[in-house]
């Protein structure tokens, strides 16, 4: 209990730094906060509009970051004038779109890596192994917004399946499961093959230590099956890495969908953030900016926590502290 | 699967292992280690075989490929392992998974790595059950609680849901016992069983392999560096070195008569309980040979006090000695006249040493 409270507080430290990061960046990148809040090109009358929103502008960083993020986490987002639209809403309308990018790429990443780290680990230095090696490092080499560029031309642009550039739309899953596939199918394995391929490069990495320990030979000398060993025996003591890389390249992924976005075309919080950096549209900025990071600070909770359940040892040792 | 099921005899006066000229050489970058190299050897149904010897002389290799546990990469073996009248060599993984747990089982070294330290204890006991005996869940879970029970654990019902490193290392290695003995083995290896255990849990372990044994008429091929521990438990005691059997004899016939110097030498390295404490224990001089390019003749020879010039050059067979059951590979033998001149030289300039230092004192 003391340990999650310590790493709770460390990972609320890590979340104030990095916020307080975004707001002083976004002030440095802003040459009149009070203009970009009120929507650039406007009259005097809405600027002093604004000005009434946000008397404390012209106070300190420190003390303009204590109103922002009261606002924050209490929920008034703020309206963006730049959208006509309260940032709350955009929030709300974009969201599931990024959502399900980065949850699909995920998916993909890890339906590629399981099966790549253990089988290239179980028979390391064959040719599956010496095959999935080189081409997971070409997918890693590639920039996503390559493996975008492919997709589209080998996969969009020749069949009928999925819709060609920038045209996919957000689609939820519960309202039609097929129409969310072609939707979201490509923006995602954009994402998951790269992070597929370093994933697997972990796993088998921590696998082929595993498949030497000792454990792993009585499994095999009880006569249970090379499945069985791989998947129950020898899979649980080499995903540590993994998860954390998972919680780690969240970010990443985050950041990976404004460029899928871009290309394929399910306009999310990436999109929007694009033109948010472009007109300078200061809220909708801040606010994208928290969440990610929130998302980030979060999954590298849950994980910690994920080590325990995975590893009683790992539990035991808490449990002392 | 049933189709090709391996038809494993137990009835006949065929002993339960035969193996013959066996040997396992791996490839390495250096060349090819010849970690065993030519061992024959039988083991009859509930008998126990110590197999002794210093670590690098192949004990551990020979187990294993005896097992079939060797990756294949990598390794060549050749020779013949029959167990039960059935040829094992070269058998498919998926055919020696029938005989893995069921026919044979294995308890290692290090209990605190052997075990899975990610499954509590009951699930590793009840997974061979499971697998091969097809057992449900409730049966599995009685016959593992009852398991326990017989290798002596406190409370068994609560340590299948234990996890081994809530356990000590004695119990874990009780575990490890357990899990082997599941589904009743006719050949047990215990390779270095006590060595990583405390010395007061050693002999709880070892009589428990031996009263297990007893129960079960198991064959068991008791893997060690300790001449010590093996005199208590074995019937028969093979002693390797460099991948090859040097001396081979009952137990008692061993101790009272041993021919190979290599074998007096191990003894000698053990502490003995009746000399003075601080009494300087006796090693064996250099270490044991590059088993890439062995020593030509006797293998022993660069460190045996007693080679003469035959030894490095012409390699000793493995001869019998007064009774068939006693073979030994050495020119000049404990108790032949060549050895007792030798050793007579050896204690004179000794005693010459002794003198010149008490002078100089």
């Amino acid at each position: 209990m003391r340990y999650l409270l310590q790493r709770f507080v460390q990972f609320l430290i890590v979340f104030v730094v990095v916020t307080f990061i975004v707001l002083a960046a976004t002030r440095i990148g802003s040459s009149d906060p009070l203009r970009d809040l009120a929507g650039g090109q406007v009259n005097q009358e809405r600027l002093e509009e604004v000005a009434a929103d946000y008397p404390y502008l012209d106070k300190p960083l420190v003390i303009q970051y204590g109103y922002w993020m009261t606002d924050i986490v209490t929920g008034d987002w703020g309206y963006s004038y730049y959208q006509s639209q309260s940032v709350m809403d955009m929030f709300k309308q974009r969201a599931p779109a990024t959502f399900f990018i980065v949850f699909w790429a995920l998916v993909i990443g890890l339906l590629i890596a399981l099966p790549v780290g253990i089988y290239s680990a179980y028979r390391r230095d064959r040719i599956f192994d010496k095959a999935t090696s080189l081409s997971t490092f070409a997918t890693i080499s590639m920039p996503s917004l390559v493996v975008a560029v492919l997709l589209l031309y080998a996969v969009a642009a020749r069949t009928d399946l999925f819709p060609t550039v920038g045209g996919s739309n957000y689609v939820a899953p519960w309202d039609n499961p097929y129409e969310h596939f072609k939707n979201f199918f490509l923006p995602a394995l954009t994402l998951g093959v790269g992070i597929g391929g370093v994933w697997s490069r972990l796993l088998r990495a921590d696998m082929v230590l595993t498949l030497q320990s000792d454990f792993v030979t009585l499994a095999k000398a009880k006569g249970i099956s090379p499945m069985r060993i791989l998947w129950v025996h020898a899979l649980r003591a080499s995903v540590l890495s993994l998860i954390t890389s998972v919680a780690l390249q969240l970010g990443a992924l985050i950041s990976g969908s404004i460029i899928a976005e871009q290309f394929f075309g399910p306009r999310g919080l990436g999109d929007r953030l694009v033109f948010a950096i472009q007109q300078n549209d200061l809220l909708t900025l801040q606010a994208i900016a928290v969440v990610i990071v929130a998302v980030v600070v979060v999954a590298n909770l849950a994980v910690d926590l994920l080590y325990a359940v995975v590893d009683p040892r790992i539990r035991a040792a808490r449990a002392l502290t | 699967m049933s189709a090709d099921r391996l038809s494993v005899r137990h009835d006949d006066g065929e002993p339960l292992l035969q193996v013959a000229e066996l040997r396992t050489h791996f490839r390495t970058p250096r060349g090819m280690v010849r970690a065993v190299d030519g061992v024959t050897f039988t083991l009859e149904r509930g008998k126990a075989l110590g197999v002794v010897g210093e670590s690098g002389s192949g004990k551990t290799v020979l187990a294993r490929t005896v097992m079939g546990l060797l990756p294949k990469r990598n390794v060549n073996t050749s020779g013949s392992v029959r167990f039960g009248g059935v040829e094992m060599l070269g058998l498919p993984q998926r055919q020696m998974r029938e005989l893995w747990g069921t026919e044979m089982a294995m308890v290692f070294q290090d209990p605190m790595s052997s075990l899975n330290p990610l499954m509590k204890v009951g699930k590793q006991i009840t997974e061979p059950l499971r697998f091969h005996m097809g057992m449900g869940k409730s049966d599995s879970i009685a016959t593992a609680e009852r398991l326990l029970r017989d290798v002596r654990i406190p409370e068994p019902r609560r340590r299948l849901n234990q996890y081994p490193h809530e356990l000590s290392g004695g119990m874990r290695q009780r575990v490890m016992i357990a899990i082997a003995l599941a589904c009743g083995p006719n050949l047990l290896f215990a390779d270095e069983p006590t060595t990583a255990l405390d010395v007061t849990v050693q002999s709880q372990i070892l009589d428990l392999i031996a009263e297990q044994r007893r129960d079960r008429n198991m064959a068991v091929i008791l893997v060690t560096h300790d001449l010590g521990v093996v005199a208590n438990y074995t019937d028969e005691i093979a002693v390797m070195y460099a991948g090859r059997l040097v001396e081979k004899a009952p137990t008692r016939t061993l101790f009272s008569n041993m021919k190979m110097p290599y074998t007096k030498a191990l003894l000698r390295s053990i502490p003995k309980l009746n000399l003075p404490s601080h009494t300087r224990l006796d090693t064996i001089p250099g270490r044991p040979p590059d088993l890439v390019h062995p020593p030509r003749g006797c293998r022993f020879a660069p460190r045996c006090a007693n080679a003469r010039d035959r030894c490095t050059e012409e390699e000793p067979p493995l001869l019998a000695a007064d009774s068939d059951d006693h073979t030994y590979a050495c020119w000049y033998p404990v108790g032949s006249p060549e050895y007792r001149e030798r050793e007579e030289q050896l204690k004179r300039l000794d005693d010459r040493r002794v003198l010149a230092a008490e002078e100089a004192g």
